[in-house]
């Protein structure tokens, strides 16, 4: 693997023992401890998880206060770790695995994967640039569909939640009808996409038009605007994702990343950092991704190469997914993954969600943890 | 809040009587055929098919079906759960998308409710633990207590490939369902349409 002495770009997260930025890969010389919060006087340990209702994931929040206030959160992740057995796979197979490292982030992981072995073993790609950015966008429009869902849930709008509900599974079917699967598994190869994008202009409009009605109902509500104003309250240069560009940083891999060409995109930033600006960036997001989708032209592959993958090469690939920036750096030696480095946004999330949480109440909890919309399928994952 | 009940009200009936089959999936469907393809989990073997190890990646030559039906019933319902079941989902080691799928049937197209299927928030009141993902070590004491809060008489519910064969990422969790739902990840039809019939429902 490759590693650098100095640290060039912005962070973006961390892999067993290599620090990755924009620029640079860095290796540590071993895993910085984390710090372990004491507890003052008329504090107690709340532990919530891993397995409670509520929770999408296994995961165990370990919660100091002296009652209704949180001082400190620390999330364990490690509860669904999972040993993942690529090393020596060929790339068609390691491909399976990569689908199944975070399902609802399929297309994500896939197209990057593939990225840095194109990268790797020097293979032109330009052809399904706009089919992956396609794939992509459908599943960002989703993803942030989720996250404002399960936002409306936690206030207990029960009737926004289920109209969102409701698109999301329409988004879910738009998705199947044209890849096939509901989660993209085995829609992405090396140079090309499997999808039949007929009619998807007209499917991705009524969504479109739907979310406009929801949107502009939810921002009428005061309540549901109290509930998410200066709530979980964060401002953090290593951040990523929509939790960056909610507080003012103008971050996004897909205009600072050469791994999948954007022809024009124009960022939005929120300044507040709180859960309220989380949830304008996102929901702006759904709909400069509609458009994105209306505006992307599909060409079929002209070349249909079978391409010769028995080579050796170390190539990497930064894309922009739903929750922020994923990378990742192959290391192929005839054919065979002979080393593979992942970094995810939700080491980064996971991290801000545990400097937004003191200072706030236990009712703000679901708020501000699903907000970040964090997946620990993608955090936790071990390569063996 | 009377002003959402009249946009809920406005908005019409979304929940669909019948499913709408035309947004099936092919995959995961039942699959047919004959393929002599070398499967990465050993899930064609002497040219029969094995719905519970497929983790329906398209790769062979096998056709897909939309056949919802991808499940085994291995035991009889009790009694008791006929008109209501509980049900607690626990994530052993997923990546996700069976979580996902699981919670889909109680969004309005498909409403389970209706069903009387519910979702449980803790173990102490299910009837049902359905268990998705893979086997890890950290979960298996999470799950055996899941196992002991619930009352008896108790269901198991063996969901998606990871757990029934570990698909191919791991080990399966190695525990004896009563229901074998299958698919990667299995989708709301075929989840509804298995969990009907164990309870002798319609589908």
């Amino acid at each position: 693997m490759q590693s650098f002495n100095k640290k060039t770009g912005r962070y973006i997260g961390r892999y067993k023992n290599y620090d990755v930025y924009s620029n640079e890969i860095v290796r540590i010389s071993e895993e910085n401890k984390e710090d372990i919060n004491k507890k003052l006087p008329g504090e107690i340990t709340f532990n919530y998880g891993p397995s409670a209702g509520g929770l999408e994931e296994s995961v165990n929040f370990n919660i100091i206060t002296p009652g209704e206030r949180i001082n400190s959160v620390r999330v364990d992740s490690s509860f669904k770790r999972r040993n993942i057995k690529i090393l020596n796979d060929s790339v068609d197979s390691a491909l399976l695995k990569v689908e199944r490292i975070n399902g609802y982030h399929s297309a994500s992981n896939s197209i990057c994967f593939l990225l840095a072995v194109e990268n790797a073993l020097n293979i032109e790609n330009g052809e399904s640039n706009n089919k992956r950015i396609i794939e992509i966008e459908l599943e960002r429009i989703r993803s942030n569909l989720h996250v404002i869902k399960c936002l409306a849930e936690s206030a207990g709008f029960s009737i926004p939640e289920k109209q969102l509900s409701y698109l999301i599974e329409d988004v879910s079917r738009i998705i199947s009808t044209v890849f096939k699967h509901r989660y993209f598994f085995g829609a992405n190869y090396i140079n090309d996409v499997n999808g039949n994008f007929n009619n998807l202009n007209e499917s991705i409009l009524k969504i479109k038009n739907e979310f406009m009605v929801i949107y502009q109902d939810l921002l009428t509500s005061k309540i549901f605007m109290d509930r998410l104003q200066e709530n979980g309250t964060v401002r953090d240069m290593n951040s990523t994702g929509p939790a960056a560009r909610a507080s003012g940083y103008n971050y996004d891999a897909r205009l600072d990343s050469s791994s999948l060409y954007y022809e024009s995109y124009k960022i939005f930033t929120g300044s507040s950092g709180d859960v309220f600006s989380r949830f304008m960036v996102r929901s702006d997001e759904v709909f400069s991704s509609i458009e994105l989708i209306e505006n992307t032209e599909i060409k079929e592959n002209e070349s249909k190469n079978k391409y010769d993958l028995n080579k050796s090469g170390t190539g990497y690939a930064r894309i922009e997914s739903p929750q922020g920036d994923l990378f990742y750096h192959v290391d192929i030696k005839d054919g065979r993954i002979n080393d593979i480095l992942m970094v995810s946004p939700s080491y980064l999330n996971i991290k801000l969600f545990e400097k937004a949480m003191p200072g706030n109440i236990f009712t703000d909890f679901f708020f501000v943890w699903e907000s970040f919309g964090i997946w620990i399928s993608e955090k936790e994952v071990n390569f063996i | 809040m009377s002003q959402w009940f009249l946009k809920g009200i406005k908005k019409g009936i979304k929940t669909e009587k019948n499913f709408d089959d035309k947004f099936k999936p092919d995959y995961p469907s039942r699959l047919e055929g004959k393929s002599g393809y070398n499967c990465p989990v050993n899930a064609i073997k002497n040219g029969e098919w094995d719905e519970n190890k497929c983790i329906y990646c398209g790769k062979c030559d096998l056709k897909p079906t939309k056949d919802e039906k991808i499940y085994k019933i291995n035991d009889k319902l009790p009694k008791m759960f006929k008109k209501s079941l509980y049900i607690y989902p626990l994530d052993s080691g997923t990546c996700g998308a069976c979580n996902a799928e699981f919670n889909s049937i109680f969004y309005p197209q498909y409403d389970a409710n209706r069903f009387n299927i519910f979702l449980s928030n803790t173990p102490r009141h299910a009837d049902a633990l359905l268990l998705m993902g893979v086997y890890t070590e950290k979960m298996h004491d999470v799950m055996i207590d899941a196992l002991d809060a619930m009352p008896d008489p108790k269901i198991i519910i063996g969901f998606g490939s990871c757990a029934l064969s570990g698909g191919i990422l791991g080990s399966s969790i190695n525990e004896k369902f009563n229901v074998e739902i299958a698919g990667c990840p299995p989708d709301p039809y075929t989840i509804i349409s298995a969990i009907l019939k164990y309870k002798g429902g319609v589908k």
